[in-house]
């Protein structure tokens, strides 16, 4: 465990899907040889297959303390980086379509907005997924090189690129399928948590550019930090997967909205038109404690009252969404 | 593994002068002869060459390293021998190892630019993120030592260097005292490679090293997903 340890929380109510946070975090970290086709961060459409595909059926993790097999996803499963015939249609005067080559076989929001069903109402949600800087974290303990660590002083783990050898037992054990291989380099990478601009005093690039304002970062341990609040004192934010045993530091606040056709006043509880049994496969059955916390802050507000929570949730300014610990801060500028 | 110096005379072919008319002759062990050129030992890497010919091959019996973690696939012995053959040329030791595989699993990697990648609109893609690639190395310790180093990558007192030639990136010098801190240390050797007929023949052009320095080989079948300790090895045989 480390001394401290920097979170992020995400309120599942409020994402749009514009992959803004992806491109930011492409822009700014995979834009190198060999990472075409990674997204440290990414998000997809829930229910789905999610990226790269099946990662959550496929295994990783930690069960009565040993690590839990899985294989490696391959290329199809999270979709090759494909380029378009642009030259052929417009230039060299073929009629063929504009295609992408390699043919696409998944992509990082491969089934964008297709969701399910539940009698005939159909429901979705996004779910922006970055590494969850895991307090016990199955890449660190499955590389025999010790190239991951998770830092003292924040809690974010890293691979120190020096080290790794490429072996790819990390991404094996993730749960999450949070570490990519860069064939080029030969070697496995992943997100930092933006730790070079956090010493700077500037938030997670994918925080900083989400225009739904979902984000809200700070160290856990930090009773002034917004996540803090969230996840410990309001407790309106749980962990993707609890039960994979590697206790991440991403947290997200459950959708519990909206309810079905017709049915404005009901819980989603009572008449859910998201299956609870989805939440709970993806959150554990505290959701339902969450949901119902939620719901009676939501009620409060419609009558007129003032709800804490619920004015955090809503994040109107960047120090109500983040606080960067400012004894972390390394580089003033 | 310190206890296991079974040792195994690798004859080793003096090659004079007349290598270029790739005629090996068998002088007693210990001869030293500086007269044929380094290019001459360049050449005898070569597959085609003769001279390998000429050398008897010493079969070596491989082992499996056993699963490291709970959660490997189980891997069973594919590549029951290997065999070296040993030439001293140009004041180099060339080691040939060949073996047979069926399955060449290498990949020609795109030369990477030395332009900056932020330059460039395209940048080089991931082709696959699952496979591995066939692989052998020859190790050997680093200072002459009565003992034989662990087998397990030498320990701190006994450091080991590595020769490694991976299919796909070629050969690396690399270096180790102890499990888990092998390290690449940028330099790189002679090589020589072919796959031909499922049989990998490899050779390796080695400094000179004094008769009786143990050396121990490993090789690396990227079928099975080996990589790291999963891999193939054999105990330590004495260079004669
Ligand atoms: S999410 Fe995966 S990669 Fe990130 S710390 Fe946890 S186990 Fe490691
Ligand atoms: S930038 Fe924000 S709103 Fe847009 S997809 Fe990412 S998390 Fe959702």
């Amino acid at each position: 465990m480390s001394k401290h340890q920097y979170a992020m929380v995400m309120d599942l109510n409020k994402c749009l899907g514009c992959q803004t946070c992806t491109i930011a975090c492409k822009k700014l970290w995979t834009d190198r040889d060999g990472t075409g086709y990674m997204y440290w961060n990414n998000v997809e459409t829930r229910p789905g297959m999610g990226y790269p595909r099946q990662w959550d059926r496929i295994g990783g993790g930690w069960k009565n303390g040993q690590l839990q097999p899985s294989p490696l996803p391959t290329m199809d499963d999270y979709g090759h980086a494909w380029e378009f015939n642009y030259e052929q249609r417009l230039y060299e005067g073929k009629k063929k379509p504009v295609m992408p080559s390699p043919a696409p076989t998944s992509g990082v929001n491969w089934d964008e907005d297709v969701g399910g069903m539940n009698g005939e109402e159909n429901y979705y949600f996004y779910l922006p997924r970055i590494c969850n800087h895991c307090t016990y974290p199955a890449c660190l303990e499955a590389c025999p090189r010790k190239a991951i660590y998770k830092r003292d002083e924040d809690g974010i783990v890293v691979l120190d690129q020096e080290r790794c050898q490429g072996y790819r037992y990390c991404i094996k054990a993730c749960p999450y399928k949070k570490i990519y291989y860069n064939e080029v380099a030969g070697k496995s990478e992943k997100c930092i948590f933006c730790y070079p601009r956090l010493e700077k005093g500037e938030v997670n690039a994918c925080v900083a550019q989400c225009p739904g304002r979902l984000r809200f970062v700070g160290l856990l341990d930090d009773p002034e930090s917004p996540v803090h609040k969230l996840v410990l004192v309001h407790r309106a934010a749980l962990p993707l997967f609890p039960e994979r045993g590697t206790q991440p530091n991403v947290f997200y606040v459950p959708p519990f909205n909206p309810p079905k056709r017709g049915n404005y006043d009901k819980s989603i509880l009572e008449d859910s038109r998201l299956p609870l049994d989805y939440l709970i496969y993806l959150f554990g059955s505290e959701v339902r404690d969450v949901i119902t916390r939620l719901e009676a802050e939501l009620k409060a507000a419609q009558r007129g009252g003032r709800s804490e929570l619920l004015q955090l949730l809503i994040g109107r300014d960047a120090a109500t969404r983040y606080r960067i610990h400012p004894e972390l801060v390394q580089i003033k500028l | 593994m310190r206890t296991n110096r079974v040792t195994l005379l690798l004859v080793v072919v003096l090659v004079t002068s007349t290598i270029a008319s790739a005629q090996a002759s068998k002088a007693p062990a210990g001869q030293t002869l500086n007269t044929t050129s380094l290019s001459a030992a360049a050449d005898v890497l070569l597959n085609g060459s003769a001279v390998w010919d000429q050398v008897p091959a010493h079969r070596i019996s491989l082992n499996r390293t056993p699963p490291l973690y709970d959660t490997d696939e189980p891997a069973s012995l594919e590549i029951p021998v290997l065999d070296v053959r040993v030439v001293r040329a140009s004041g180099k030791v060339l080691v040939q190892m060949s073996w047979a595989d069926p399955t060449h699993d290498s990949a020609s990697l795109p030369e990477v630019p030395n332009t900056p990648p932020e330059t460039r609109f395209l940048k080089l893609p991931t082709e696959a993120d699952d496979r591995f690639f066939d692989a052998a190395a020859v190790m050997l310790p680093t200072k002459p030592r009565a003992v034989t180093p662990s087998l397990q990558m030498g320990d701190t007192d006994d450091p080991v260097r590595i020769y490694y030639w991976n299919a796909a990136r070629g050969p690396m010098l690399m270096e180790a005292a102890g499990r888990g801190t092998t390290r690449r240390t940028g330099a790189s050797f002679a090589a020589h490679a072919a796959h031909e007929k499922g049989r990998w023949t490899v050779a390796f052009a080695l400094p000179d090293l004094p008769a009786g320095t143990p050396l121990a080989f490993a090789l690396w079948n990227g079928s099975q997903k080996d990589r790291d300790g999963r891999k193939y090895f054999s105990v330590w045989q004495a260079l004669q």
